[in-house]
This record gives structure tokens, sequence and C-alpha cells, in this order.
């Protein structure tokens, strides 16, 4: 070896260690980081007022704790602040102002509310933050550039319904029957228009003047009357109970009530448990009454450690942390607004056993990206699972 | 026309309610001088420790009698807050205080039963009494508009016929003159607040299977009681009764016409502005002679 050969050699090696240093310091900068150790999340949620969805951001504050004490993400902890927004859109500004601007948040993660995406979308626009929904109730939830739910939401779930009483319960009259609450009327009607796009089928009735409290004895009988072989509702828990009591009162037969994911409660399945009728729900995810199924095992596993109910709710909750985590470890670099904002916007579909389609955010208009629901039977106070695979919609024809 | 005369059927159900919670509104208007907003929470209140011991597995019948005792309890609890409180204040004054109340009870209530999650409510009265125009009418819409007609003539022949029910009488109109006759104005009250409470409990525990079984719905069902109660002005029962009845009806036939019924919460209002000017009319043309 020269004296030349050998000096370049030395200075090969040494710009490889350097080169090697290099690649080792992009290697601790690949993944997220954060600033104070911190990443700062929330949630805008009714915990108090007519409506209690607390399960649902709790069990995101439950995925997010079991994360924390496993270390963090690359570190980063995750720092959670549930709002109240009481069900009251002065309360629910409020509330979203305070996580945005006071606690600085980089998303809202497992929001479950009456009023968040009507009241606040206009502001998470502006305030260019985006809030991956647990549970999103009212119609902007589904019609909002910066929020994209992680449920199928009553609209995408009264389609899904309709399609399985035409598709598999052969139904050839089917009815609907719903209670109109705020601007919800033409998200319903175009869920019905959708169905009659997909099945090229007309429906036989519908009625949108279902009362929020009042009898339903007259509602019932126009059903029985016009021959109906089918009726979807989107009523509530205790309406749903009132009505199969009041179509039991009146001996109605031949009818399958169908009803969307809050009728599916195990509170709904003890207060029926004496009725024959068939009764079928649409749920938003695997369906939480399924205590042995593989897809539940992770999340039930997580919320029994944390001493959280089995609720569907709380399947919501999980499951929007589950994907904002996958989401915050694929950044490279500080996690910041616009970080998660990108990320979101950028990501790819994620699958969880959890939910029937993949999740994704993407920069659409508008968001509905769980399009597929599994079918459950109330027999004899219990419920059961009516279809085991999911019921994907088809795009329409 | 029979599918008018169906749907009419089908509302005598929520007419009888509305009769018998609107005849026990104008029992503690005329007796204690208050509109009160919260005799349905009042029932709902006795109806929910029904459910929560029936849920807790007591036998029905012992379990409806302490709830009927803990509806009068709440029935005494509130007047004795209105009596104490508010016994000489206006009666626009008191009716704002009975709103208070109720939203008050409502909230509480909520809480203590679950919310939005529907309770396991014992059917009293099962089954239908007989079908007419294809609805079958259910023991229970009879045994309510048999109970408002009931509560309808007693209260008739107490107020008018029985010396306590002359002293009531008095006891509204003039309070402190009553007093100074050496009425027991704070007890006679209390009894009627407490009278109530009981018969709102026993009516709801009747009527809850029937509604949506969460304590917000019941307690708001005060709201077309007070519209019936308005028809016979709160005074006469036996207008009220009928009133309470033809909402029901009116509101059933309603829902089979497309065109109206998604305003058909809307029509306890009309009748009642209807009911109004049709009695302000003698009135009017009184002033104008």
């Amino acid at each position: 070896m020269t004296d030349m050969q050998w000096k370049s050699s030395l200075l090969a090696a040494a710009f490889a260690g350097i080169g090697l240093a290099a690649t080792a310091g992009m290697a601790s900068a690949a993944g997220p980081t954060c600033k104070d150790g911190t990443i700062k999340v929330g949630a805008v949620s009714t915990i108090t007022g007519p409506a209690d969805f607390s399960e649902v951001p709790k069990a995101t504050q439950a995925a997010f704790d079991a994360v924390n004490a496993a270390g963090g993400i690359n570190g980063c902890k995750i720092d959670y602040t549930i709002a109240d927004d009481k069900a009251d859109p002065a309360v629910a500004a409020q509330a979203a102002r305070d996580l945005i601007d006071n606690k600085e948040a980089v998303a809202l993660v497992g929001s479950g509310s009456l009023l968040d995406c009507a009241v606040n979308s206009a502001t998470y626009s502006r305030k260019k933050i985006l809030s991956v929904q647990g549970l999103g109730v009212d119609a902007a939830c589904f019609s909002s550039p910066n929020v994209a739910p992680v449920n199928v939401g009553p609209y995408t779930l009264s389609t899904a319904m309709a399609w399985y009483a035409t598709n598999q319960l052969k139904s050839e009259k089917l009815c609907a029957f719903f209670i109109i609450i705020g601007g919800t009327q033409e998200a319903y009607k175009k869920a019905i228009e959708n169905w009659e796009k997909i099945s090229g089928k007309k429906i036989h009735l519908i009625d949108l003047t279902l009362p929020f409290q009042g009898d339903l004895t007259p509602y019932v009988i126009k059903a029985r009357d016009a021959g109906c072989d089918a009726v979807l509702t989107n009523q509530v828990e205790p309406q749903v109970v009132q009505l199969i009591k009041t179509v039991d009162a009146q001996k109605i037969s031949g009818i399958n009530w169908l009803f969307l994911a809050p009728g599916y409660t195990e509170q709904v399945a003890s207060a029926l448990a004496d009725t024959k009728q068939p009764i079928y729900v649409g749920t938003e995810w695997e369906p939480f009454t399924e205590k042995s199924s593989a897809a539940n095992a992770q999340w039930a596993a997580d919320m029994q450690k944390a001493g959280r109910p089995l609720t569907a709710f709380s399947q919501g909750g999980y499951l929007a942390a589950q994907l904002f985590l996958k989401v915050v470890a694929s950044i490279d670099g500080e996690v910041t607004r616009e970080s998660v904002s990108k990320a979101l916007h950028e990501m790819q579909p994620i699958t969880n056993p959890l939910a029937g389609s993949p999740y994704v955010f993407g920069t659409a208009k508008t968001h509905s990206p769980m399009q597929a629901t599994k079918v459950m039977r109330l027999e004899k106070g219990a419920w059961t699972v009516e279809t085991p695979d999911w019921v994907v919609l088809p795009q329409a024809k | 026309m029979n599918a008018l005369l169906t749907s009419a059927v089908a509302g005598l159900t929520a007419g009888g309610t509305y009769a018998l919670l609107g005849v026990c509104a104008v029992f503690t208007y005329r007796l204690v001088a208050v509109v009160n907003f919260t005799g349905a929470a009042i029932g709902t209140a006795g109806t929910f420790v029904l459910i929560a011991l029936y849920e807790a597995g007591f036998p029905i019948w012992p379990s409806v009698l302490v709830g009927i005792a803990a509806g009068t309890l709440v029935g005494v609890a509130i007047g004795y807050i209105m009596t104490r409180w508010f016994g000489e204040a206006g009666a626009s004054t008191k009716a704002a205080v009975t709103v208070a109340l109720l939203v008050g009870i409502i909230a509480i209530g909520l809480r203590l039963t679950g919310g939005q999650h529907p309770h396991n409510m014992p059917e009293l009265f099962p089954g239908s009494a007989f079908r007419m125009a294809g609805v079958e009418v259910t023991i229970a819409s009879v045994l309510t508009i048999g109970l408002a007609a009931l509560f309808t003539v007693l209260a008739d022949l107490f107020l008018n016929n029985t010396k306590v029910g002359l002293n009531l009488r008095a006891l509204a109109d003039r309070p402190m003159a009553a007093e100074l006759l050496g009425i027991r104005v704070q007890l006679l009250s209390l009894l009627v607040w407490g009278m109530t409470g009981a018969f709102t409990t026993f009516a709801l525990m009747i009527i809850a299977p029937q509604r949506s079984p969460n304590f917000m719905t019941l307690s708001l069902l005060v709201v077309p009681a007070l519209a019936a109660a308005l028809v016979g002005l709160f005074r006469s029962f036996w207008r009220t009764l009928a009133g309470g009845i033809v909402l029901g009806l009116v509101e059933g036939m309603a829902s089979s016409v497309d065109s109206i019924s998604q305003y058909r919460s809307a029509i306890p209002f009309l009748v009642v502005l209807a009911v109004l000017l049709w009695s302000q009319r003698e009135a009017r043309w009184d002033e104008a002679r």
C-alpha cells in the first residue's frame, strides 16, 4: 500500500464514518418527534345534558393511556383533554376554541357529540385542524371537509339497512319512518334516494313526521294499513322499545322492523325480551355483544384493563384513537397541527378489524369512509349476529 | 274516510293521557292557584321508583304502592316549596317557578335513571279491551279515559258539595282571607299537592308502558296536558276532559294526512287558540255594545 493509497483509504473510511453517523442521525429523526414530550389532543363531547356520549372519548382516553404507559409514540406522550359541550351550542363553540387556541391541540380525536360538527366544523376549517370523530351524530359530521367520523353514521346506515331489507330479507314493500331533528331531513331523503339507485327499487312509503315524543299508535297502524313488509326507522333507544310495544299492543305481525345502531343496546334487548316481532339493527362496528369475536379481542382486553364498559360507543372512541396513533406514527419530524393534518390528508387507507371498511381521511369535501355494517337480530332478549360477513354497500349503478 | 276513523281511534290512547293529566292540572290550579308544570314530572318520579323496585326483583303491586307513596312525597315537597316561599306570589311567578322546578327535576331524573337508556316498565294492565275500526283499543287506554272521567266527577262533587272543598276554593281565590277565617292554609295546600301527586303517579304508571320509557319524555307530557286544561280555561273539568280527548283524536287523524302530519305537534296550539277566541267572543261583544 502506497502512502497515497493509505491516505485515501483513511479518508474514505473517515467519510464512510461521517456517512454512517449521518444515517444514524437520520434514523433517530425518522418517526414523530415532539417539542416538550407531549402531543396535545382534544375532544368535544356531550357528557352532561340530554344525552351522554362520554363513553366515546373515555375509550379514546383509555387507548391513549395504554400507549403512554408503554412509553408513548417514539417517546411522545399523548396529552388528551375531553371538553363537555353540554349539548349547548355556545358551550361547544367555547370548548372548541379553548382546545385549539389555549391547549394548542394538534387534532381532535374521539369526539362524540350531539352538535359539535354542526357548531364547530366552520371553526375547524378556519383553524386548519382536523377531527377524527369517534361518533358522528349530526349531519354536519358527514358533510364537512375537516371532519371524518370512524362510524358509519345514521344516513349511510339507513341506506345499508334498506339494502339489507331488499337484498336479504327480500322485502318488496319497504317503508321508512324518520324522526327529523334539525337539518337532517335532506340527509335522510338522500339516504333513501341512494338506496333506490343501488337497488333499482322504489320506496313504498316514506314518512318524515315521526314524533320525538308522543303516541306511536297512528304510525304503526299506518304502516300496517299501507301493507309494508319491512319498516326502517331511525328511532333511538327508548323509542325503539315504545314502537315495538305499540306494535305488540296492536297485534300486528308480518312486518320486519329495522333500526339503526342506537337501538343496539343491552337495555333494549332486555326491555323487549318478550316480543315476537322480527327486529333487526345495523351496527356501526364489529358487534360489541360478541365477546368471543377475534375482531373485538384487543379492544375488549384494553377496555377491561382500563375498567371501561364494553359498549358500542367505546368501540368508536377506541377505533378513533387507534387510527390516529397509526397516522401519527407515520409522521417524520415534529408532530404539529400542520404535520398531523398533512398526514391525515395524505394517508393510505387503514384497516382495523373493528370496522368493515378501511378508514381514510383524505382531502374530499365530505367524508363518509365507513360503508359497511353487520346486522343483528333480537331473539328472546339477546342479540344474535344475522350477517357474520360485513354487509358492504355497493356503489350506486 | 275509513282511514281517518282508524287514525282517530288510534289517537284515543294519547287523548286519554292528555285528558287525565289535564284534569289533574285543573284540580291543582283550582285548589292552590298554581299552573303546575311539574305535574307529569312528579308522577314520573314515582313511576321510576316502581321501575327501580321492579327491576330489582320486587313484586309488582307492593312496588306500585311504594311508587305512589314516593310520588306523593315529591308532590308534597314541591307543594312545600310553592306554599312556603311563593305563597303570596302572582300566578305568573308561580307558573315560572314550576317551570324552573320542572327543568331541575328532569335534569336530576335523567341522571338518576341513566339518561336515555330505556327501562323495563311493567305493564300493570296488559292486553286489549276491544277492537274498533281496525285498531286495538288497549285496556290501559280505556282505563285512562275512565279514570279521567271518574276524577272529573269526583272533583266536581268534592269542590261543590263538601266543606273542605269550599275551604279549598276560598284558599285558592283569597289565601289571605281564608287564613284570617281560620282555614289551615298550609296544611290544606300540602294535602292537595300530595293528592294530585299520588293520582298523577298512578296515572303515569298506567301510561308509561305505551310511551317512550325515559324520564324526560314522560315529564314533558305536561305540555299537551296543559293545552287540554287551557281548553277548559283552567276551570271546567268536563271541558278539560273533552279537550284532552279531542286533542288526541285530532293528532291521530293528522298523522294520516301527509300534508298536515309534519305540523301535527302544533295542532294543540291551534285548538287552544280557537277555543280562547271562541270563549272571548262574548266579552268582545259586551265591550262593543
